[in-house]
């Protein structure tokens, strides 16, 4: 029990931030609820699939259910859940300094604004190639799809990120504020 | 986008591409410029995205797992329930294919059984018309293991064996209990059914046994046809034909049965042809008249059933080879 407790421990030391990202991003932003959910992801992990099933194999078991938790999230009204973020967002300590902060900001808030922009399963896809650097295959597993429509749903999310960058950085050329 | 390798370039840069399918897009972006820049932004997009930090404080972390741990801790009664409730399940599953092995097993005991007492009970009326009940007091299934082991067995009746007995390849035919010697009065109705065997021992037992049948008929016709009724001892001749014929009666009638079951139209009709003559010569009184045993060989040829019998032998012999 023990030993099985260390295992879990490890898992969630290493996988916690990458679900807690994941989720924030899917989510665009509301670190809070990702943050929410990542816990409840690792919760039911516990408390009913851990053990039967290789360490492996519970990081696409905590993506699936953490996916399905967002999708859920998704389906509700998302206007209080906002405002307190917003809250809470607010009130969070800062540990670096304004200047760094403001940049990391904005450019998370950018990354977040764009990917919105994609439908949800190209969303999922492309985050879990990109920032958890899953195979299609892999990710054909945890989104329980063919690996054929993983490279198309990624190449589709690349495009329409790419047209929708270019079309920015051309109003910001055309604004005088550059990137 | 007109190129027809961007798609590629987007698997290329994820390395989901064969070997050759990537060296051919790597050849490409070379040349297509269009396609390089499509390379570089989508480098660009997943720099951005991969260098997205999470708003997750360091102090947030250890919390939340003390708080999954402690939820797992503070929660045995629903994993107890859970515990039980799959033994309970497993128990009941456990019962359930116990019980389908069960009825299984008792009614494959059961068919062997009944099929065995259909078997066990039909001799009963014939040996019941005995002319000896005396002797053979019943012939129930607990008469069975007597017959085999009767101070009398079949072979004990049999003649000395002849030449031809031996030279034919034969197996050794399971000992059945119905090759009785019959008694004088009693040989066509104290005929003990024959029991149920496996249809494999039954047919090449019956094979068996038919070839052995043939030769020795085929040398009692034969002997028959050289009996000298103008000799003095002719009838002391003809009393070694008439000992033999009774005794080759019961397996012909016998084997012919087996044959008619096994749809054997060929032996059996031979067998059917043979059975009258046999019975004649069975029934032929000690000195028997000239023209009594003209008649029996003139039927004898007209039938030409000793060239048949030994080419049906040596057929069944071959067979058995």
């Amino acid at each position: 029990m023990a030993s099985e407790d260390e295992e879990f421990t490890m898992l969630f030391q290493d996988f916690y931030p990458s679900l807690c990202r994941f989720l924030e991003c899917l989510l665009g932003g509301r670190a809070p609820l990702a943050q929410d959910l990542a816990q409840e992801s690792f919760l039911q992990l516990h408390r009913t699939a851990w053990g039967t099933m290789p360490v492996g194999e519970a990081r696409f078991w905590l993506y699936r259910v953490a996916r399905n938790m967002a999708i859920n999230e998704f389906r509700k009204s998302n206007t209080r859940y906002r405002l307190f973020d917003r809250v809470v967002e607010v009130m969070r300590p800062r540990a670096r300094n304004p200047e760094q902060e403001y940049e990391t900001q904005e450019r998370n808030a950018m990354v977040l604004e764009m990917l919105q922009t994609l439908p949800e399963d190209q969303r999922t896809a492309l985050l879990l190639r990109e920032q958890e650097q899953l195979s299609y295959r892999e990710i054909g597993q945890v989104l329980n799809i063919s690996e054929s429509k993983v490279k198309v749903d990624i190449f589709r999310a690349r495009a329409s990120l790419r047209e929708r960058w270019n079309r920015v950085s051309a109003l910001s050329k055309c604004a005088g504020l550059g990137n | 986008m007109n190129c027809n390798f961007t798609e590629k370039v987007s698997s290329l840069i994820d390395g989901e591409l064969a070997a050759t399918e990537a060296h051919e897009v790597e050849h490409h972006l070379l040349s297509c410029s269009e396609c390089q820049q499509l390379r570089a932004d989508f480098l660009n997009l997943r720099s951005r995205i991969v260098n997205f930090e999470t708003s997750l404080p360091p102090e947030v972390q250890n919390p939340a797992l003390k708080k999954i741990l402690a939820r797992k801790r503070a929660v045995p009664a629903r994993g107890l329930r859970w515990s039980f409730a799959t033994q309970a399940v497993a128990f009941a599953s456990l019962l359930i294919v116990a019980a389908i092995i069960g009825l299984l097993v008792y009614s494959g005991n059961r068919k062997p059984d009944s099929k065995q007492a259909a078997v066990v009970q039909a001799p009963s009326p014939v040996p019941a018309a005995s002319a000896e009940p005396s002797a053979e007091p019943s012939a129930d299934t607990t008469k069975q293991p007597d017959a085999k082991a009767s101070p009398e067995p079949p072979k004990e009746n049999e003649p000395a064996p002849k030449g031809g007995d031996e030279n034919t390849p034969r197996r050794n035919p399971v000992k059945r209990p119905l090759a009785r010697e019959p008694k004088p009065g009693e040989q066509f109705a104290a005929i003990p059914e024959i029991p149920e065997l496996p249809e494999h021992v039954r047919s090449a037992d019956a094979e068996t046994m038919t070839a052995l049948h043939f030769e020795k008929s085929e040398t009692l016709l034969r002997s028959f046809r050289n009996v000298r009724m103008d000799e003095p001892g002719a009838a002391a001749e003809v009393k070694y034909e008439r000992q033999r014929a009774r005794q080759l009666i019961v397996q012909n009638m016998m084997l012919r049965r087996e044959a008619d079951a096994a749809g054997d139209v060929q032996v059996s009709s031979l067998l059917e042809n043979l059975e009258p003559i046999l019975i004649d010569i069975a029934n032929l009184p000690d000195r028997p008249n000239a023209d009594a045993v003209r008649t029996i060989r003139e039927r004898v040829e007209r039938k030409n059933i000793v060239p048949l019998l030994r080419v049906n032998s040596t057929a069944l012999a071959r067979a058995l080879d």
